[in-house]
Formats: C-alpha cells, sequence, structure tokens
C-alpha cells in the first residue's frame, strides 16, 4: 500500500464475477423484450418451424402483421403497467364487474394451461432427440419443477434453462448460411399473401397465438410496473417494448427463414428431428442436439413460468396470498394452481401422439383465447378514467381495434370452420 | 429472561385476540342483521306504499376519524337513466333484499360525490384494503353493512372466495352473506380513489402503530402502487424509513424509483446508512447520482463511503452509525449521549473507544456500561473481553465465523491503521448469507 492510501479507508476494487456480468447483461435487456421473446418457446419454435416447413416464405406477410399487432399490444400492456402501477389481474378486477373478471380470469387460465401442455411437450420432444422416452422425461420433469419451485432452489435452475434457451439466437445466423432464397422471401415478406385454406388459416391463428400470447400481457404490464417504472421514464420503456417487440419477430422470421430453406418438401413436420434440421448450417451433423438444447431451455424455464404467472395473476385478481415461500395452508390458492396446472399439463402432454402436432394445437387454443383478453387490454387503454392523458389517442385506438378486430374475426373463422366440421360441414 | 420474554409474548399475542373476539362483527345478533353490499345492489328501492323508485347502484359512507365504523349516508339509485342520492335519512327499511323508504314523495337529486364519502361497490369493494391486525393485504370480495346504535354502518370486509363464487352465482342466492372469512372494519385501513386526488388512508393512527417496521415493509411490497404511497404518506417518516430498511432490495428500488427524487431523498436520508446504500447500490449510476444529490449532506457521505465498498464485504454490510468514546470520559457521560442517540438504538451494540489517534482500543457493551458505576472513568472499563475486528474487505462467512467463535454481538471494522470505521451486527451478516427466496414476483423471475 502506497503513502498516499495510509489515511482514507482501504476500498477494495469492485470485482464483478461472470455471473454477475450476464445478469447484468440481461437486465439491460428490457421487460419489453424478454416478454417478447419468451414467445419463442417450445410452442414458438414448433409453430414457425411449421410455418417454414409447410408454405416455405408464404407465412411471412402473415408475420409482418402479426408484429404490427403485437407491437401495438405490448405498447398498451406497458403503459398500463406504468402509469398504474399494476398488474393486469388487479387491474381487470377493479375496472370490470366480477363476472366479466372470472371471464378473463378463465380465459387466461385455459390458455395457460394449454401453454403448459406445450412446454412439456417441448420437454419430451427435445429428449426423445437424446433417445430419452417421453412416459419417462416428462414424469420426471413435472416433479422437478414443481419441487424446484416450492421448495425455493428454482433461481439456479432457472439460470441455466435461460442459457439454455440462448442456442435459438442460432437461427438467423443459420438462416443466413442457408443461402435462402432472397428474393422470394423479401417479396412475401412485403407482398400482401394469404391463402384461404383451412390449414393455412389454422397456421395463422397458430402463429398470432404463439406471438400475441395472453400470458405475455399479463407479464410485461407487471413486469413494467414490478420495476416501478412510473409516467416519468414510460417513454425511455416504450422505445424498448416496440423495440423488443420487432426484434423478437425477426427472430421468428428468420426461423420461418431458415426451416424453409432446410427443409425442400412442403409437408407437415413429422418430428422435432425434421425441425432440426434448420440448424444444420450452424452445427452440421450436431444440429439436433443443437436443437435439443436449446428446446430443453426454452421449455423447461416457461414450463414453470407459464403455471406461476397464471398462478400468480389469479391469485393477484383475488387478492390471495401469492408467495412460494408460504405453505399449502398460507396460500392454498397460490400453490394449488401451481401444483394444478403442472400436473394437469403433464398429464395432457403424455397422451400419446406426435408431439409437434400437440405443439402447434396448444398455440391454436393460446390464438383462439388471445383476442378475448386483447379485448380486456383495448377496453382498459382506452379508458381515460384510469389512464388520464395516457388514454389511447383517437389514431392509436383506431389502429388498436383494427388489430384486435382482425385477430378476433381470424379466430372467429377457424372456431367457425372446426365447429362446422364437427358436423360435418365445410 | 427468556421465560419472561415468551409470557409477555403469549399475553400481548391473547390481548390482541380477545380485542378482536369482542369486535362488533363476531356479535351473534350482527351477524345475523348483516347486509352484503354485493347482495343489495341492483336490489329495488321502494316508497312507503310499495311502489317501486328505482334499483340500488352503490352505497355511499362518510370516512369518519372518530369512528371504527363508517356511517352510510345514502344510497345511489338508478331512476331511470338518472342515478339518484337518496340520503340515509329518507330510508325506513335498510335489508338485504330491498331498501323501502319513509315516504312516498322524495326530492331525487342528480348524484355527486362530496369530499370525504365513498361510493363503496365503485371504490372499496374488488380494490384492495390493509388488514391491520392480519398484518396482510387483501381484496374485499364483499362487505357488510348493519344497523348499530340506529345508524347503518359499514362494518366487516368479506376476503373469502367463497363470496367471490356467490357473487358470480345466480342473483337470488346473491343478498345472503357468507361470512367465513370476515375482517371486522375497525381493524382495516382503506384507500383514497384514483377518482380523488387527495384522498388520503382511512385508517386509525393508534392502528397502524401496533404495525412492525417488518409487518410494515410486507404490506408496501404487496400494494399497488397508489395505495403505496398513501400508506407511506400516513406514516410518521422515521416509521416509514424503519419500514423502508426490512424491505427486500429489489422492492425497495422499486419502491424509490416510483418517488419523487426530492421525496425518496429525504427517505434515504433518514434510512440507516448501511440499508440506505443497499438500496442505492441497485440503482442506475445516473438515478443513484441524482438521488444522492438531493440527499442531506451527512446522510450522503455516509452512504457514499458504505458505497465504495463492494456490496457482499464487511464494509458493505456495516453500520457507520459508531457511538465513539475517549478512556477519559465518565460514564455518566457516555450514557447521556446514548440517549441522545436513542432511535439509532438497533444499531448501537457498543461503545467503541479509541485513543488520541483515533485507534481503538476496546468496544464495551452496553452491559458493560449498565453495570458500571456511573462515576467511573471509561478507562477502567478497559480489558478483556477484547473486541472482534475485522478490514472493511472482509467475507460475510469470515465475519459470520467470527461472531460464533468469540460470542460476541457484534463485530467493529477497522481500517489498516485500526481505527474504526463501521460495526457489524448479527442481522447484517444473516441478511447476506440467508437464502433470499422470498415472495415470487414472476416479472423479476426472468432476469
Amino acid at each position: 500500500m502506497t503513502d498516499l492510501d495510509e489515511h482514507a479507508p482501504a476500498v477494495p476494487p469492485r470485482r464483478r464475477s461472470l455471473r454477475r456480468r450476464m445478469v447484468l447483461l440481461l437486465a439491460f435487456m428490457g421487460p419489453g423484450i424478454i416478454a417478447a421473446n419468451a414467445g419463442n418457446d417450445a410452442g414458438g419454435i414448433a409453430t414457425y418451424a411449421s410455418a417454414g416447413a409447410l408454405y416455405g416464405y408464404r407465412t411471412l406477410f402473415a408475420m409482418v402483421l402479426v408484429t404490427v399487432a403485437l407491437v401495438v399490444v405490448q405498447e398498451m400492456c406497458a403503459r398500463l403497467g406504468a402509469y398504474t402501477g399494476q398488474g393486469l389481474g388487479a387491474l381487470i378486477r377493479e375496472q370490470f364487474s366480477i363476472r366479466v373478471t372470472a371471464v378473463a380470469l378463465l380465459a387466461l387460465v385455459v390458455a395457460n394451461v394449454g401453454l403448459v401442455v406445450s412446454e412439456f411437450a417441448g420437454i419430451a420432444a427435445a429428449l426423445e432427440l437424446l433417445h430419452v422416452s417421453r412416459y419417462l422425461s416428462i414424469p420426471v420433469a413435472a416433479i422437478a419443477i414443481w419441487a424446484l419451485v416450492v421448495f425455493g432452489t428454482y433461481k439456479y435452475a432457472e439460470r441455466l434453462f435461460l442459457i439454455l434457451s440462448l442456442v435459438f439466437f442460432a437461427y438467423p445466423i443459420s438462416a443466413a448460411l442457408s443461402h435462402p432464397d432472397l428474393a422470394q422471401a423479401g417479396a412475401q415478406l412485403i407482398y400482401p399473401h394469404f391463402l384461404l385454406t383451412q390449414d393455412f388459416l389454422l397456421l395463422v391463428v397458430a402463429l398470432i397465438g404463439t406471438t400475441i400470447t395472453p400470458y405475455m400481457q399479463f407479464y410485461v404490464a407487471a413486469a413494467v410496473a414490478d420495476r416501478g417504472i412510473g409516467p416519468a421514464d414510460y417513454p425511455k420503456e416504450k422505445l424498448d417494448t416496440v423495440a423488443g417487440s420487432i426484434f423478437c419477430n425477426v427472430i421468428s422470421i428468420f426461423i420461418i427463414i431458415a426451416t424453409a430453406a432446410a427443409i425442400k418438401i412442403r409437408a407437415p413436420l413429422e418430428s422435432a428431428k425434421q425441425a432440426a434440421q434448420a440448424l444444420t448450417p450452424v452445427a452440421g451433423r450436431f444440429a439436433t442436439q443443437l436443437f435439443a438444447i436449446g428446446l430443453l431451455g426454452a421449455s423447461a424455464l416457461a414450463a414453470a413460468i407459464v403455471p406461476l404467472s397464471t398462478a400468480y395473476a389469479i391469485s393477484e385478481a383475488a387478492g390471495a396470498e401469492r408467495s412460494v415461500s408460504k405453505s399449502f395452508r398460507q396460500a392454498p390458492l397460490f400453490l394449488g394452481l401451481f401444483t394444478g396446472q403442472v400436473f394437469v399439463g403433464a398429464a395432457i402432454a403424455l397422451i400419446p401422439g406426435n408431439l409437434i402436432t400437440l405443439l402447434v394445437r396448444a398455440q391454436v387454443l393460446n390464438g383462439l383465447i388471445t383476442p378475448i383478453l386483447l379485448t380486456y387490454v383495448l377496453v382498459l387503454a382506452n379508458r381515460r378514467g384510469l389512464l388520464g392523458s395516457a388514454a389511447n389517442g383517437r389514431a392509436f385506438r383506431i389502429t388498436a381495434t383494427i388489430s384486435v378486430t382482425a385477430v378476433g374475426l381470424l379466430s372467429a373463422i377457424v372456431l367457425a370452420q372446426f365447429v362446422l366440421g364437427i358436423f360435418g360441414i365445410g | 429472561m427468556a421465560v419472561h420474554g415468551s409470557v409477555t409474548v403469549v399475553s400481548a399475542l391473547r390481548s390482541r385476540y380477545e380485542q378482536r373476539t369482542e369486535r362488533v362483527t363476531r356479535l351473534r345478533q350482527v351477524q345475523s342483521e348483516l347486509v352484503s353490499l354485493a347482495g343489495l345492489i341492483g336490489r329495488p328501492v321502494l316508497d312507503q306504499s310499495g311502489g317501486r323508485l328505482g334499483r340500488v347502484v352503490d352505497v355511499v359512507v362518510r370516512w369518519d376519524d372518530d369512528r371504527s365504523y363508517p356511517p352510510v349516508t345514502g344510497v345511489v339509485v338508478r331512476v331511470g337513466r338518472r342515478r339518484a342520492w337518496l340520503p340515509i335519512e329518507a330510508v325506513d327499511e335498510f335489508r338485504r333484499d330491498l331498501i323501502r323508504l319513509h315516504t312516498a314523495r322524495v326530492d331525487l337529486r342528480e348524484f355527486s360525490q362530496r369530499h370525504g364519502e365513498a361510493e363503496l361497490a365503485r371504490e372499496v369493494v374488488d380494490h384492495q384494503l390493509v388488514d391491520i391486525d392480519g398484518a396482510r393485504v387483501v381484496r374485499a370480495s364483499d362487505l357488510y353493512l348493519a344497523r348499530l346504535a340506529g345508524l347503518v354502518q359499514l362494518v366487516g370486509v368479506d376476503v373469502g372466495f367463497g363470496s367471490i363464487l356467490r357473487r358470480l352465482g345466480p342473483a337470488r342466492f346473491r343478498t345472503r352473506p357468507t361470512p367465513e372469512k370476515v375482517v371486522d372494519w375497525a381493524s382495516i385501513a382503506s384507500f383514497g380513489s384514483q377518482h380523488r386526488p387527495g384522498g388520503t388512508l382511512q385508517a386509525s393512527a393508534t392502528g397502524l402503530q401496533r404495525l412492525r417496521p417488518g409487518e410494515l415493509a410486507d404490506l408496501l411490497e404487496d400494494l399497488g402502487r397508489t395505495e403505496r404511497r398513501e400508506l407511506l404518506a400516513a406514516l410518521p417518516p422515521e416509521r416509514a424509513a424503519d419500514a423502508l430498511e426490512e424491505m427486500q432490495h429489489e422492492e425497495l428500488v422499486r419502491l424509490l424509483r416510483e418517488f419523487q427524487t426530492a421525496d425518496a431523498a429525504r427517505l434515504l436520508g433518514r434510512m440507516e446508512p448501511d440499508e440506505a446504500a443497499d438500496g442505492l447500490r441497485e440503482l442506475g449510476t445516473d438515478e443513484r447520482a441524482t438521488l444522492m444529490a438531493a440527499m442531506p449532506t451527512a446522510a450522503r457521505e455516509r452512504v457514499a463511503t458504505l458505497l465504495g465498498y463492494g456490496g457482499r464485504t464487511a464494509g458493505g454490510v456495516m453500520t457507520t452509525l459508531l457511538m465513539v468514546a475517549v478512556p477519559t470520559e465518565t460514564v455518566a457521560r457516555v450514557r447521556e449521549r446514548l440517549r441522545e442517540h436513542r432511535e439509532h438504538d438497533e444499531d448501537l451494540a457498543g461503545v467503541v473507544v479509541v485513543d488520541d489517534e483515533g485507534r481503538l482500543v476496546d468496544d464495551l457493551t452496553m452491559t458493560e456500561l449498565f453495570l458500571a458505576d456511573p462515576q467511573t472513568t471509561v478507562d477502567e472499563l478497559i480489558g478483556p473481553p477484547w473486541p472482534v475486528t475485522v478490514t472493511p474487505d472482509a467475507r460475510p462467512e469470515q465475519i459470520g465465523r467470527r461472531l460464533v467463535e468469540s460470542r460476541h454481538w457484534s463485530v467493529v471494522v477497522v481500517d489498516d491503521e485500526q481505527r474504526p470505521v463501521g460495526r457489524i451486527l448479527p442481522d447484517d451478516v444473516l441478511d447476506v448469507l440467508l437464502p433470499d427466496h422470498a415472495r415470487f414476483h414472476f416479472p423479476r423471475r426472468l432476469r
């Protein structure tokens, strides 16, 4: 120590471990980016890959429209969180009658149970690629995730899953290396294009469901409120939300392009192994393993987060204790909902059948429910009594209404086709 | 000592419980007369001869600081397309399923809210309330009204899930109260509404006094933003600061961000420096600089020193509040100075004795000072047990081990010259060492 230091208290240099820097990096990514990226979970990957495999670049224009809708919706949710400081669950309970609230929460539970099913299907698909039977992997995963969360050691597992799921950032590189038909991809991106077949519409609804997930709307509002972001900080947050939504859909678009370029035969995806081919330009013969790791991370991460977030939103609305560190007796609603979803979801995922189809179907379910919750968000964001001058302006209201109506119309058509199909018509 | 302590706790708990059992909602005759607010909404308002005037839209109460139970001042009635005001004086029968008036002729004015009043169905049901006795945040599933001493009053809040189900069910089952989980209104703090800026927290000051800082911190974490502001504003500043010290660091950061810079800085200034530094450490550089610039100078300097150390070192967790004595002082003088610093008593586990150079000579425990003759001088107390010291860069594990080995209540942090710079109490170490799997906030899970 030098003479200069003698009279000053010893100040050790601030060390930052690699882990700390990693966390800082993730913290730098705002709620908007994280929320939108949650869309690239098991269901998302399966749906985007299916879109690429089945229709090549033809769904790209739909993705552009979905991006616009996503930006509009996420912005409204972030604004609600920033200006009211509350999550959507509490807002809906306070702003709507109890019955209307119950409808919203029921819709959320159904959509999220669908998501939980798809997360467990994702875990199963990933481990099947590594030659583990799903009848072993799903029960073990369900018990492990439940125990990790309830006994409070989930935090470390979560970081691992998060890092594993970063594998999917390999998609843009893969898309670039796979020499896609750029002219065609570009044209499909800009040129309005829709196929009016039932399967195409179903896939578009799945794309909507996996991109504009009800779960994400609840997430972004709560995350913004939770970080103490208020009206003063909102412009920055708005930028983050919009940029995050666009960024994540760009990744999604790359997943579609990479898969479309890798799979030449336009047919429904048979297995996760096929979907993994899209990563061949990056990983060569290890593409399957790489894909499995990413899928496992993303699925396991969401398999805990989705049921937790549902339980949180419902308990928030009901005003019940919401904490994982409480016992069942203290927080019966919260822990009961969490447990129920994990095990019901895992049980449904165990039903024999094609996992990729199951994954996409869960997204269709989400897509059908999305417009219901979007309506709530729209009504709340329009309310001057709630947001004051930050309520939707006229132009925004028109854009948002058109987005929500379009999503709702599409869901209605698909639902009508499905119902008619049951009766043998159509 | 220990036995006495637990006896006091038990008797305190018992008196608190007994207090609750005597509350009005527990009385049998009141229970049979409870009117469910949710059930009453939508029910008919009849005039004296049974003619239908309209239907109940809302019930209005007046917040009154002197009363435990807010009296109903009137009813909002939908008559045709109008929302009309019906003062309670005009009401003869206030029943679960209908309201009957004294007269056939009423003067129906358009309803407009007055200051100090609240519309129960719109502003209180389904909103957050604080159950002070239970020290928890609840959401009202229903409210119960009852006639007490000739006045219709708001007596209880239902927080059960059963009442939510009842409200979801058909209208004819809705009027029957399901009071399985009712909190007496006397122990409830409720908030002003967003529609009335400046609306203030409705709670008895004594009620809030009963809450411990840790309980207050839990409440603050569970409340929505407006409610949190109101609760903090209703607390005396030093109690608010105590509560903030007990909060999770992330929660504290959120709260600091929500506040105006001046308010946040004032609260920080009142907090113990080590807890304030912990909160500031989690903020971004710019935010931290802005807040610190607004803090009182003395507090800022203390906090700045602490911020210079890493969060998980002795320097980062210690408190810089030190009571320093010199060997020539008398014990009486030291005690007098301790009395002046009563507000920091939780952080003063002892008095450090320093020599002319400011170097640590001894650490006198409170017991030593208590037992000593007031007229003796401090140097007569110097002797074993010698103080336990660590350097500012010591790890929490090391400090914990030193505490356990020495069986001391605290360790003194000294710099390279053996000058005391701070003190570490067991809770500071535990705070860092215990895994914090506290409340689940799902948005934070992905960070």
